[in-house]
């Protein structure tokens, strides 16, 4: 193909072959939706929706992903933002090592979890206060929040960066502190990023799997005595996250129920990505110009 | 009274040379150099947004090099105003009153005054994204007067605009701080600008103030040959100066002869403003001046651009009257030029000759 001597012939087929990709892409993730749909018998649910674990199960992962998102607002807010204003050493390696976690197979990080949860010192310290975290309740919202933070700061650190930093300096100019000039200006300037770090954070704790397994295992089977008194009157005891729940359904030949449950999990993750598109797109959204 | 006292600073691509400028109250000073010279810096260190330099600012005699911006009152408004967009106009003007905790009360009358001085009541429940460019203006100086600032720094704020409304806006903030008696700090980096403005310029190049004078200081005296190109003076005319009983006189590498009220001898490249050489035909009858022949006559808005060969090239600018005096080109005439209007730089090493 020549670029000099025909463009006009060149950009068209280069348009038809975006458009096909473009097609391709689209077909498969709805053959892979309608498929997971199609497969979903109407009984199935009928059943599960039957099943009080199934209830506990789905509190659970939204109590679970909600704690999560709010300590990784907490702690996610002031790292992005101290990433994005501080110059020091060592900034692109913390960066870098934030990233990392995006990219690890959500499995490794649950090990690396487990693995640093069992360290001597560690273990000793648990032992002291008289609370292990691996196996419990905590471990779940602890193999959430790391995936969660790391998704979190990235949405945060990108709402901060983008922001013209003349604002902040014309603010403190006016006798504006360090503090106030965070939550008159910065914030609320910032406020659709933040939006988006939150419903990504949500989002990904609601669907984490892997880590979970590993650093907090399976409740559902369990004896309900193991369980805190404050687990029992939340309505949190014998239940799994709906990612486990699924996982656990299918390890057990009870496929039916395994699907039925990944249903409830792509109705919940569609319905928070099209609060997510919306929240883009409505007033102050990060994607208006 | 500001006072940068030596002030140095490398910062990525800039840096700042050993700085020393004082604004005296009540003065418009204007920071006036090329793009990358430095001048945005300055301005942000005199802010505060850069405390890790060398040297020392005071205001008021107070050293202020260690404080942060909010304990320096210093009014900033920066290259496109950062009028805080999820703010009214109301709420923007209130912004450094409602940081130092003044009574409601008095927010709301001192805003509202400051409006109505500004001529910009309507406007008040606007958002900036709705504002036009002189607008926004206004509620930015706005915003920056209420709280009462010692000096207030303006960082390009006309380079956006187009020429028209630029010099507008530029004789509104003439008018702003005459009325305020404000002592004002005006980054540009343009000539028009500064003139239109400036009681002071100070002009800087690669970091180092280079000059810092009255607008005629700047054109008719410029301190190095850097600041005559900068103000646009067109003859940089080669030659070696000697001095003998009658002053300096410069013969130039075409064979003319200029005196000059500068001292300094040996290569120099003289700097003479095109508006500053007077024409006349010549009569035949004088003999010790300086004569030449129009090479070129150029009406321009304004002026009359005349080009003139005495061995080498000049340019001198007239009134379109005083031009219409003049023989066509081709024709002789003699040149009147001042001595204390010839300005003698030293030519440097790296400069070619010529």
């Amino acid at each position: 193909m020549s670029f000099e001597r025909a463009p006009g012939r060149c950009s068209r087929r280069f348009e038809v072959l975006l458009r096909i990709v473009l097609a391709l892409v689209i077909l498969g993730s709805i053959w892979l939706f309608a498929s997971s749909l199609g497969q979903t018998e109407p009984r199935a649910v009928r059943v599960l929706l039957g099943r009080s674990w199934f209830w506990r199960s789905l509190w659970l992962s939204v109590f679970t992903a909600t704690i999560t998102t709010i300590i990784a607002i907490l702690l996610g807010i002031p790292t992005a933002y101290a990433l994005s204003r501080f110059r020091f050493r060592g900034r692109i390696a913390a960066g870098v090592l934030l990233d990392a976690v995006l990219v690890l197979p959500a499995s490794t990080v649950g090990l690396s979890l487990m693995v640093a949860l069992q360290y001597p010192p560690v273990l000793a310290a648990q032992d002291a206060i008289g609370f292990r975290v691996v196996h419990s309740l905590a471990g779940v919202v602890l193999a959430q929040l790391v995936l969660a933070l790391a998704f979190a700061i990235r949405a945060f650190r990108a709402a901060f960066d983008s922001q013209n930093p003349r604002y902040e300096h014309v603010a403190r100019a006016l006798g504006s502190s360090r503090l106030r000039t965070f939550f008159t200006v910065t914030l609320p300037l910032a406020r659709s990023g933040i939006l988006a770090g939150v419903v990504l954070a949500w989002t990904r704790a609601l669907a984490e799997f892997g880590a979970v397994l590993l650093v907090a295992g399976t409740f559902r089977m369990r004896d309900s005595g193991q369980f805190s008194a404050l687990a029992r009157a939340l309505g949190l005891a014998n239940a799994d996250v709906l990612s486990v729940g699924m996982w656990m359904e299918i390890e057990g030949g009870r496929t039916e129920q395994g699907v039925a449950i990944a249903f409830v999990l792509l109705l919940v993750s569609a319905l928070s990505v099209y609060a997510l598109h919306r929240l883009a797109d409505g007033p102050g959204g990060w994607r208006r110009a | 009274m500001i006072e940068v006292r030596a002030l140095s600073l490398a910062l990525d691509a800039f840096r700042l040379r050993d700085v020393t400028l004082t604004v005296a109250d009540g003065e418009y000073l204007v920071l006036l150099g090329p793009t990358g010279a430095g001048k945005t810096v300055l301005l942000e260190c005199i802010v505060g947004l850069h405390r890790r330099h060398a040297g020392t600012i005071t205001v008021d005699g107070a050293d202020v090099t260690r404080l942060f911006p909010e304990e320096r009152n210093i009014g900033y408004v920066p290259q496109d105003y950062a009028l805080f967009p999820n703010m009214t106009v109301m709420e923007n003007l209130a912004y450094g009153l409602r940081a130092r905790r003044t009574a409601r009360a008095e927010i709301a009358e001192k805003t509202a005054g400051m409006l109505t001085r500004l001529g910009i009541q309507s406007l008040a429940a606007r958002f900036p994204s709705t504002l036009s460019g002189g607008e926004k203006q206004r509620v930015a100086l706005g915003r920056a007067l209420l709280t009462e600032p010692r000096v207030l720094l303006l960082d390009e704020p006309l380079a956006a605009l187009d020429e028209h409304t630029r010099s507008e806006l530029a004789a509104g903030l003439r008018e702003v701080q005459q009325s305020v008696h404000g002592t004002f700090v005006h980054v540009c980096h343009n000539l028009d600008e500064a003139l239109e403005v400036a009681d002071q310029i100070a002009i800087i190049q690669e970091g180092a103030i280079v000059q810092v004078g009255t607008p005629q200081d700047i054109l008719y005296r410029p301190a190095c040959l850097f600041v005559a190109q900068f103000t646009r003076t067109r003859n940089l005319l080669h030659g070696r100066a000697q001095s003998d009983a009658a002053g300096v006189t410069v013969t130039l590498d075409g064979g003319a002869v200029l005196q000059s009220a500068a001292a300094m001898t040996g290569r120099v490249v003289a700097s003479v403003r095109p508006e500053r050489i007077r024409l006349r035909a010549a009569d035949g009858a004088t003999t010790n001046g300086l004569c030449g022949r129009i090479v070129r006559v150029c009406p321009k808005l304004g002026h009359v651009e005349v080009q003139v060969d005495i061995g080498t090239i000049v340019i001198a600018h007239l009134g379109h009257s005083e031009a219409m005096s003049l023989p066509a080109a081709g024709g002789a005439v003699q040149l009147g030029i001042a001595p204390e209007d010839v300005c003698l730089h030293p030519v440097s090493a790296t400069e070619p000759p010529g």
